[in-house]
């Protein structure tokens, strides 16, 4: 498969979007090393939040994750972060 | 506000389409399905989780007295988890080498340049000479 030998990550300029969209004052700007340091943190809360959801369907015996893993691996992903 | 909603729909379904492929990618390595609303609700949850960053990078850079977010500011974002600090360390260090190493190539660039034009400019002159 072609997906997995080209590494996915978010792209830039989305999550510049983003991050300035989310921002409370407008003239707040990011740096573009940030922006890249930021695409590499969501991609790992992204991934995260997967791997907890799979252990959990794991540990239920699943095979296929649904909403209720994400839902159990939830508050402890977001404390974690 | 309409335009801005519509704005902000369109940023959460790019990032709806990363996670469901970050997502659907690590559920096949370990020969696992995943459902649509799970990765609805991943995705969701990352996007929300992008406005507490925000807030809490703006706030960081805010407290150094600048406005715009830099490298350090994502450090102390990562702060929560020695091992992601770690990481984010890491991964920052590699970009800070990779500038290093743009700049070098620049500045060869344009001392290259120089040459041409002056070697040019040389043969310019002679050519007028004669």
């Amino acid at each position: 498969m072609d997906s997995t030998e080209l590494e996915i990550v978010f792209k830039k300029e989305t999550v510049s979007k983003v991050l300035t969209m989310f921002f409370k004052d407008e003239k707040t700007k990011v740096s573009s090393d940030a922006v890249n340091l930021m695409t590499e943190m969501l991609k790992i809360f992204a991934v995260e939040a997967t791997r907890r959801s799979m252990k959990q369907a794991e540990n239920e015996d699943c095979d296929v994750v649904d909403l209720e893993h994400v839902e159990k691996i939830l508050p402890e992903l977001l404390l974690d972060f | 506000m309409d335009d801005k909603e519509a704005y902000s729909q369109r940023l959460k379904a790019a990032v709806h389409y990363t996670v469901g492929r970050l997502c659907q990618n690590a559920v096949a390595d370990c020969e696992m399905e995943v459902s649509r609303q799970a990765i609805a609700a991943i995705a969701e949850t990352t996007f929300r989780q992008c406005d507490i960053f925000a807030k809490e990078l703006e706030a960081f850079a805010r407290h150094a007295k600048r406005h715009t977010v830099t490298t350090d500011d994502v450090k102390l974002l990562a702060r929560k988890s020695t091992a992601l600090s770690n990481f984010i360390q890491q991964k920052s260090e590699e970009l800070a080498l990779n500038n290093q190493e743009l700049k070098k190539r620049k500045k060869n660039a344009t001392k290259r340049k120089s040459k041409d034009m002056e070697n040019e400019a040389d043969e310019g002159a002679r050519g007028t000479e004669n």
